[in-house]
């Protein structure tokens, strides 16, 4: 299973009802994701991005159509697979951080750790140099409230990182950064996709982010209307 | 990082909210501590009243007295122990055992010199045993009898102040005994009223009186007793020691009963009762506020994290994990304030202790008593357990609600 796509989506349909109103957020989504690709997925507000984002993610289930994660059918999954299989193979990125207040830097990167079930020492070891590698080694001890938004942001990333996933699924990562800060997150997640080989799925507006990125995918109306690769016209 | 230390921490987030919880949970604490204290208090203020305003903690009877009568008062001479004096030299080498008394009830009818007349309970002791098994008779007025036992014609009694009114005597006045010896020949006896006393139980005092074994074994033709009551040091040995006993005396004819205290005082059954009712009620109460009161925190602390409790399971934390936190949450949050309450009501109990407040008559005493709190060291332990029950169960709607989070919606939640 090692050289099947990290995510392959046939016909991904989501659909939302509100009372009598129905939005279909996602209206047939194909989508492969190679291992180690870096993808920007682009498009007007409420084009489905989240939602996509959500679905590759294992949080939501699709109302039709199929997705395969690493080679195994979602659908195939019940609750506890999908937990243990985003514990070990997935990483998030939020627009909000989504860093718990009580916890240091580290302890926050520390915690895919904890919940993979690694011991102590190696696990301060390498959320230690998850945060150097973002640049924070020198802020270890600081709690989120005590960071700027995107130092947040990068503690954010190497909590995403640290176990090594298979893929980051980033929503919007820099939507609360100023654009000088965003570009640098950018940069950030491209140098570590190339480090770490991680695949990354990113959504995003911002059109400068857009264009740094090797493969865009633009969503419109719940549909995929292009997929570009290589550098940006 | 354990989930229960991140639990801990998660109590620090909303300081004051957290305090609020932590102060009703020790309130509740500190208030069941005190009324466990003076229940407590009551209930041993009233044993030690009843052991020592006669009871004794044993009695040694023959088997068919303590067959056919349950009061200690009613206990015949002609049923007694004829070989007493044997018994008690046996009974009093054990270890523990401070004194056991010879005791001879006698009823009767008591008659003045102006004609009056009252039905009358004696009693009739040892003084100088009474005094070791600290029998404490209140002596109102007069003086006590010797301890000597009175020569013929010397004979001395205490009334008790309602008997007292009834005849119109005062000390130094002379009455006339009458009662019924075991062969049911009426026999009388004149004696000097030594001195008024007061049993401490209001029903009693308009009958009781008080003589010499001497005398009361003069009145009725017998040189036997009643029973022996056994003083020990300690009321918690109670069991013990009858059991003792027991062994001690098996085999002697006619078979004898080592009847305790409790069962010669039905009255204490329902006081106990009557306060472990009250105690039961008070505890439910305190029990449904501070469930109340802390499972409505408990869910306000889960929905204002409605986003971060997304996040985790986002990030792989299981159902089980998520719920279990704020499960752990609340029961740190139980934990610590029945600690606190602890100490709390230990220091409550210090100061009223100190402050010696003066409190009404228990039921069916006459002296007013000093207010006195005990340490309950069941009680400490007791609300800390209890505490964690209820804070499980103030949890149960919180860690419902965090279990059926649905993980987007919590992620967009805000
Ligand atoms: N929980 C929901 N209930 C109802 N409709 C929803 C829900 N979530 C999303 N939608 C709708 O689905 C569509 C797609 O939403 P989605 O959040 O995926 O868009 P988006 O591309 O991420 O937009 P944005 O750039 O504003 O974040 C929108 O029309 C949105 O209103
Ligand atoms: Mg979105």
């Amino acid at each position: 299973m090692e050289n099947a796509p990290v995510f392959r989506a046939r016909g991904l349909v989501k659909r939302y009802s509100m009372g009598d109103a129905v939005v279909d957020a996602l209206r047939g989504v194909d989508l492969e994701v190679g291992a180690g690709e870096v993808v920007a997925v682009a498009g007007p507000s409420g084009s489905g991005k989240s939602t996509l984002l959500h679905l590759l993610g294992t949080l939501d289930e699709p109302d039709a159509g199929s997705l395969e994660v690493a080679g195994t059918a979602v659908a195939a999954m019940d609750e506890r697979a999908r937990t243990l299989f985003r514990r070990l193979r997935l990483g998030f990125v939020f627009q909000t951080f989504n860093l718990l207040p009580v916890l240091s830097a580290e302890e926050n990167v520390e915690l895919p750790l904890w919940l993979a079930g690694v011991g102590g020492r190696e696990r301060r070891a390498r959320a230690r140099e998850a945060l150097a590698e973002v640049g924070l080694g020198g802020r270890v001890g600081h709690r989120p409230d005590q960071l700027s938004g995107g130092e947040r942001q990068r503690v954010a990333i190497a909590r995403a990182l640290v176990h090594r996933p298979l893929a980051v699924l980033a929503d919007e990562p820099t939507g609360n950064l100023d654009s000088e800060t965003a570009v640098a997150v950018m940069d950030l997640l491209t140098a570590l996709n190339r480090s770490s080989g991680t695949a990354f799925v990113v959504c995003t507006h911002d059109p400068a982010l857009i264009a740094r990125a090797p493969r865009r995918v633009f969503l419109r109306d719940g549909r995929v209307v292009a997929d570009e690769r290589g550098a940006a016209a | 990082m354990r989930l229960a230390l991140l639990a801990l921490r998660n109590l620090t987030r909303n300081r004051r909210r957290t305090a609020i919880s932590l102060a009703v949970i020790a309130t509740g604490t500190a208030a069941l501590l005190l009324t466990a204290g003076f229940v407590a208090f009551s209930f041993e203020g009233l044993s030690e009243a009843m052991i020592h305003g006669g009871l004794g903690h044993l009695e040694v009877v023959r088997q068919s007295t303590a067959d056919s009568h349950t009061a200690t008062l009613e206990r015949s001479v002609a049923e007694g122990l004829d070989d007493w004096e044997a018994l008690q030299a046996r009974i009093e080498a054990l270890p523990g055992v401070r004194a056991a008394a010879p005791t001879l009830y006698a009823a009767g009818m008591a008659s003045t010199a102006s004609g009056k007349s009252a039905a009358f309970l004696g009693v009739a002791g040892d003084p100088v045993r009474e005094r070791r098994m600290g029998f404490t008779l209140k002596l109102r007025e007069g003086e006590a009898l010797a301890d000597a036992p009175p020569r013929e014609g010397e004979d001395r009694v205490l009334l008790a102040k309602g008997l007292a009114e009834s005849l119109g005597l005062r000390p130094g006045d002379r009455m006339t005994l009458l009662a019924v010896d075991p062969d049911g020949m009426l026999n009388a006896l004149d004696a000097v009223v030594a001195g008024l006393v007061t049993t401490g139980v209001q029903e009693l005092d308009t009958r009781y009186l008080k003589l010499h074994l001497a005398s009361a074994q003069r009145l009725l033709g017998s040189s036997g007793a009643s029973n022996l009551l056994v003083t020990l040091d300690r009321t918690d040995r109670t069991e013990v020691a009858r059991a003792e006993l027991l062994r001690l005396l098996a085999g002697h004819q006619p078979p004898l009963a080592v009847v305790p205290w409790t069962a010669r005082a039905p009255f204490y059954g329902q006081v106990r009762a009557l306060y472990k009712g009250i105690f039961a009620f008070l505890g439910s109460i305190v029990f449904a506020l501070v469930v109340l009161a802390t499972s409505n925190t408990l869910l306000m602390a889960v929905m204002e994290r409605v986003r971060e409790f997304g996040t985790l399971r986002a990030l792989g934390t299981s159902i089980s994990q998520v719920a279990g936190l704020v499960g752990l949450e609340a029961l740190w949050l139980g934990l610590l304030g029945a600690l606190l309450g602890d100490a709390l009501g230990a220091v409550l109990i210090v100061v009223l202790n100190a402050l010696a407040i003066t409190m009404p008559p228990p039921p069916g005493a006459v002296d007013p008593i000093d207010l006195q709190v005990l340490f309950v060291p069941e009680a400490f332990a007791g609300t800390i357990v209890l505490m964690l029950v209820v804070l499980t169960l103030a949890s149960a709607a919180p860690i419902v609600r965090v279990a059926r989070l649905r993980i987007v919606e919590a992620l967009t939640h805000t």
